[in-house]
């Protein structure tokens, strides 16, 4: 049995940790003392490149690599913390900010010293209040304590620490909707480059990391590279000869929902395979695993066939899907797989921000053609076609046989691939809320498209039995394509 | 340009307290537009929603177009343009609360209030006629592990079921 490893969690039920005095108690604010007293920024910087830290926000960046890109001659700097927690199945953050907010105002202490930033901006979602009060407390509290103002622990270095509510867009939180919406406009996303990094916030170098990220830096310096290194998977990227190191070290705050007995935040190790993760939370809450979504609800499904591959950075990409914010979702054998693409589905369409045509009249698009197959009216051919596949000299031909056509999910693969193009990993959007449509529109499709075939077919809502609803192994172009990366021998 | 165009009913101030808060707020940034989310909250807590009269002094305060502050309560779901109840009930409807018969819930609010599902445009359909509730379906409010979840203005309620919005809805006077 896998045991949990808390660290960022480790005293978040301890009572009363929202409040300066008992999170002194732990530890508090002593790693940031350390940082201050024993290195340098540079060296903060250089630390964490080499922790191989990745950003829990979803994108899963190399933090050190995104500092790197700051330019250190324009002043002023801005830290935006992401806490636009909306991603649907992830709920990590949500605690961090109500249970021990000075945990993150201590990592916002340390990124700041380490990038010579002086003020910061929490953007956090307008709907966490309570969230929004214990942090304003605890901010107010590290300013009386003088940790937070002019002068921090008089060594002449200052910094600002601002909450910023949102209200309800999904779409603030990718990062350029998000400085948008900070600047008091539409949350709608800005092109590409230039990067917030080197135009951000006010048009000034800015850097955002998620919730989780800002919160892993106090262990960092507090523990050193060395021990942060251990924890988790470092695979060999086999483009390189010899292998480079693909670090997907620390610890992730796995938040898993749905269909298990114990739904809630688990904190382990990367590297653990969906199988583990549900065995942790408590087995599941049926009889058989149908599906598993691993990184909320825009990242590609993953079947039963699937259930071995390992919850990381690298793994997940390079099965096709993605770990995202770390938002697992499960559903068992009484589940129907159509359903459930609708629910995602009117979610987009009800997110888009309205700023590209192909996302803005793509993602309704899509949300009717599952509604008409889920309301049993999916459209149909009465012609066939021919069946075109590996023929039986070994190459891509006709086969000889026919094949029914289903317009509807012709249609809708079209649709989406237009929005953004599953296969090419090219999008027609500003931002890659359009591949977070058409991932899971498409991949829903392509591995469970019996149980969307039966439901035109029959004109009903039609739940198939795993088995049936499952496309095999052999005939999952994604499954086919999946690569298991190997760790790498030190 | 346009100010003008825009027909003002009842103009609106900050009440005191407001005011210093918001001047306190506008301070942070170095834009004043910046600040438009916060204050706007500040706005529809104190006037119950957005009227044009808030536009109107919001605009004035952060030296923007009217316009441009429509424009961003438009975009926002959190900012009514119309009357909504003294209670806003969001009621979580995404994957995860689906996976645990969110429907149950709302349908039983729906029948014990006797109300519709409110939309953006059209809240007056998810108002109860004495004007004490708002029934809104809402996305995720990431509280997956304990869903079905529903916000009631600004508390959350987990792990609902019917007998237990019975008990919440007894609790609102």
């Amino acid at each position: 049995m896998i045991q949990e490893r808390r660290i960022l969690y480790e005293h978040l039920d301890v009572p009363g940790m929202n409040t300066f005095d008992v999170f002194r108690q732990y530890e508090g604010y002593k790693r940031f003392e350390k940082a201050l007293e024993e290195y340098q920024p540079d060296e903060i910087a250089d630390m964490v490149m080499k922790s191989g830290l990745k950003g829990r926000g979803g994108a899963g960046f190399s933090t050190g690599l995104k500092w790197s890109f700051v330019p250190r001659d324009i002043e002023p700097r801005y830290l935006c913390c992401n806490a636009d927690e909306s991603e649907p199945g992830t709920f990590s953050n949500r605690y961090v900010l109500e249970k021990n907010p000075h945990l993150l105002i201590e990592g916002i202490l340390i990124c700041c010293y380490a990038m010579g930033i002086h003020t910061t901006y929490i953007y956090i979602r307008g709907e966490f209040t309570l969230g929004k009060q214990m942090l304003d407390q605890a901010i107010s509290e590290a300013y009386e304590q003088g940790y937070l103002g002019k002068n921090i622990l008089g060594k002449g270095f200052d910094l600002d620490v601002y909450s910023h509510p949102g209200a309800g867009a999904y779409i603030c939180g990718e990062e350029t909707g998000l400085i948008e919406s900070l600047e008091g406009k539409r949350g709608q996303p800005r092109n590409k480059p230039p990067f917030p990094a080197v135009s951000g916030v006010f048009n000034k170098p800015t850097v955002v990391q998620n919730v989780e990220t800002l919160c892993n830096l106090p262990f960092i310096v507090d523990k050193g590279v060395e021990w942060y290194t251990s924890m988790g998977p470092t695979y060999g990227d086999t483009r390189f000869d010899p292998p480079q190191a693909d670090p997907n070290t620390g610890t992730k705050l796995y938040c898993i929902s749905g269909d298990v007995e114990k739904p809630g935040v688990y904190e382990l190790d990367l590297g653990l395979t969906c199988e583990e993760l549900i065995e942790v939370a408590g087995g599941l809450r049926g009889d058989r695993v149908k599906a598993v979504i691993p990184g909320g609800s825009s990242a590609p499904i993953l079947t039963h066939y699937e259930l071995d591959t390992r919850l990381d950075f690298t793994s997940l990409t390079l099965a096709k899907s993605m770990l995202g914010s770390g938002g697992i979702i499960v559903m068992n054998d009484t589940r129907n797989i159509v359903d459930c693409l609708l629910n995602i589905m009117k979610f987009y369409a009800h997110e888009s921000c309205g700023q590209c045509t192909p996302c803005r009249w793509g993602t309704p698009w899509v949300r009717d053609i599952v509604q008409r197959i889920a309301d049993g009216e999916g459209r149909k051919s009465t012609i066939t076609r021919p069946k075109f596949g590996v023929t039986e000299n070994g190459r891509w031909g006709d086969t000889g046989e026919t094949e029914e056509i289903y317009e509807d999910l012709d249609l809708l693969e079209s649709v989406a691939n237009n929005i953004a193009n599953v296969d090419t990993m090219t999008w027609n959007t500003i931002c890659v809320f359009g591949i977070a449509v058409s991932w899971p529109a498409v991949s829903y499709m392509r591995k469970f498209r019996p149980e969307f075939e039966a439901c035109i077919r029959e004109g009903k809502l039609v739940t198939l039995s795993i088995d049936e609803a499952t496309v095999p192994p052999e005939e999952n172009y994604a499954y086919q394509q999946r690569i298991i990366p190997r760790v790498l021998e030190t | 340009m346009s100010d003008e165009l825009i027909h003002i009913e009842s103009p609106f101030q900050f009440s005191e307290s407001n005011r210093q808060e918001v001047d306190e707020l506008i301070q942070r940034y170095p834009v004043k537009e910046a600040a438009m989310l916060p204050v706007l909250h500040i706005a529809q807590k104190q006037a119950g929603y957005i009227t044009p009269g808030v536009m109107k002094h919001v605009a004035e305060l952060l030296e923007v177009s009217v316009m441009k502050v429509k424009d961003v309560v438009t975009f926002y779901p959190m900012f009514f343009e119309e009357p909504v109840g003294k209670y806003v009930i969001r009621v979580c409807y995404t994957l995860p609360c689906a996976l645990r018969d969110c429907k149950l819930v709302l349908d039983h609010l729906k029948e014990k209030l006797g109300t519709g599902v409110a939309s953006e445009t059209d809240l007056a359909k998810g108002t109860t006629d004495d004007g004490k509730f708002t029934v809104l379906k809402s996305e995720c409010l990431a509280s997956c592990d304990v869903a079905p979840v529903m916000m009631v203005n600004d508390d959350l309620y987990k792990n609902l079921t019917p007998e237990k919005v019975d008990e919440i809805l007894g609790g609102l006077t």
